[in-house]
């Protein structure tokens, strides 16, 4: 099934009737802020969509800080990416351009987490440049991946991080550390004498963007 | 007395989108050692006059704090600031001739301005791999986005690219397999193989041939064109 997402509030009925022109769909979901549900855009929206006996699909994103919205929106992304009736995957069509500003940013950063199609709709429709096969879980190797997530739950000493990611081999294990290091997603630091290991801020988003991928 | 030096630092420039508050901007310029130049994006709805005037403004009040500072400030009037892939390819652009010049990009504040002007900032940062904030509405406190860049490397081969820079050099007519290998010297079943990549990839799209049904052209979706820039 083909889904069409789109960031909104109210007003903004006319970017969201763009993308139901312009782009296939079987369903349409919208997501924005708690109070867009009762305004009247939205009512119009499903008068439309009743028409051809569909309802519309409403998720709240609660208005906190951007990356929490991003995490929020992720999420939804991701349910919605599976179909749990036919065990078959959606295809999500996701229109950026509605929502407060901090809403469409958020949908944005998303999409690229997840690889999600996506296009700004506002007088014109633009395909926006997010490649399939372009997510951070495409990116790293298993390796990679398994380090990342690990550490996203805590600092590690260096000693522990080589004895978490056997059967790797010790050499195997820095080289993985070596490449996560050069790409900028993990440091260490030295510690009464030990090396302890820890995700930057770019690294602990990696291993959201795999965990939201998977 | 003591005389005391400061470790030198080097010279940054800051980017920007300004809307109506240059609260939205300015604590960008605060937070950023050694900013030696803003230049900060804006424009305004010119049906409205109000907005028309808010947005002047505000371009005042930036340009006069970087001046009483001493930072060069690039002040950009956008033609259309709902105009979301002029824009980006806008900003695309300066940010590459900065680099070209050799100059630090130290961060790009995408808190100001028009929805699709703050969208298309973001999508050039993620695309170029800037260091990008946001301002709380609120409290003004700046927010470190963690984006990871795009590589082309990682996500498209060596061939992939040289097709994809044949077919843009084409024009927008799109060219067949046939032609796209005699093109890039390689066999048509190559070509096969990374056009099927290509179009898994959302890069390329395969078309019928206008004037022989039988035949299918390979054309670069749009979304590549702002994937890959002006000067790719």
């Amino acid at each position: 099934m083909r889904i069409l997402v789109s960031t909104f509030m109210d007003g903004d009925e006319e970017k969201v009737l763009l993308a139901m022109r312009a782009l296939p769909y079987d369903q349409l979901a919208l997501i924005g802020a708690e109070d867009s549900e009762k305004s009247d855009s939205m009512k119009m929206i499903t008068k439309l969509e009743g028409l051809s006996g569909h309802d519309v699909d409403f998720r709240p994103i609660p208005e906190g800080g951007f990356m929490e919205m991003v995490d929020s929106i992720s999420e939804h992304l991701s349910t919605l990416c599976h179909d749990a009736s036919t065990g078959r995957r959606n295809q999500i069509l996701l229109n950026i351009s509605g929502g407060h500003k901090i809403m469409g940013d958020a949908a944005l950063f998303a999409a690229f987490r997840l690889g999600i199609e996506s296009y700004h709709c506002d007088r014109v429709v633009t395909r926006l440049p997010v490649l399939s096969g372009a997510t951070a879980k495409d990116r790293f190797t298993e390796s990679q991946m398994a380090l990342l997530k690990t550490l996203a739950e805590r600092d590690l000493l260096l000693s522990e991080v080589l004895e978490a990611m056997k059967p790797n081999s010790k050499a195997s294990a820095e080289r993985t550390i070596r490449e996560l290091r050069r790409l900028r997603l993990l440091g260490s630091r030295v510690e009464e004498g030990k090396v302890i290991v820890f995700l930057s801020p770019e690294g602990h988003e990696a291993a959201r963007a795999i965990r939201f991928a998977k | 007395m003591y005389a005391y030096s400061i470790p030198a630092r080097p010279m940054a420039i800051v980017f920007g989108t300004l809307g109506f508050r240059p609260k939205s901007l300015i604590p960008t310029l605060k937070s950023t050692p050694g900013v030696e130049k803003l230049v900060f994006y804006s424009g305004a709805d010119r049906s409205g006059p109000e907005a028309v005037q808010a947005v002047a403004e505000a371009r005042k009040e930036v340009i006069d704090y970087c001046v009483r500072m001493g930072i060069a400030v690039d002040a950009v009037d956008l033609p259309d600031p709902f105009d979301f892939k002029g824009i980006e390819k806008r900003i695309r652009a300066d940010i590459r001739k900065h680099r070209k010049e050799g100059r630090t990009i130290a961060v790009f504040n995408i808190a100001g301005g028009t929805r699709p002007t703050s969208s298309a900032a973001l999508l050039a940062c993620i695309l170029e791999g800037i260091p990008t904030v946001y301002i709380h509405d609120l409290t003004y406190e700046e927010i470190p986005l963690p984006l990871l860049r795009i590589e082309y490397s990682q996500v498209l081969s060596p061939e992939e690219r040289q097709i994809l820079k044949v077919l843009r050099k084409s024009g927008g007519e799109g060219v067949t397999e046939v032609e796209l290998a005699e093109l890039i010297h390689k066999h048509k079943a190559t070509v096969n193989h990374h056009v099927k990549n290509l179009v898994r990839k959302g890069a390329v799209r395969l078309e019928v041939h206008p004037a022989d049904h039988r035949k299918r052209v390979v054309k670069v979706e749009e979304s590549t064109e702002l994937l890959l820039g002006d000067d790719e």
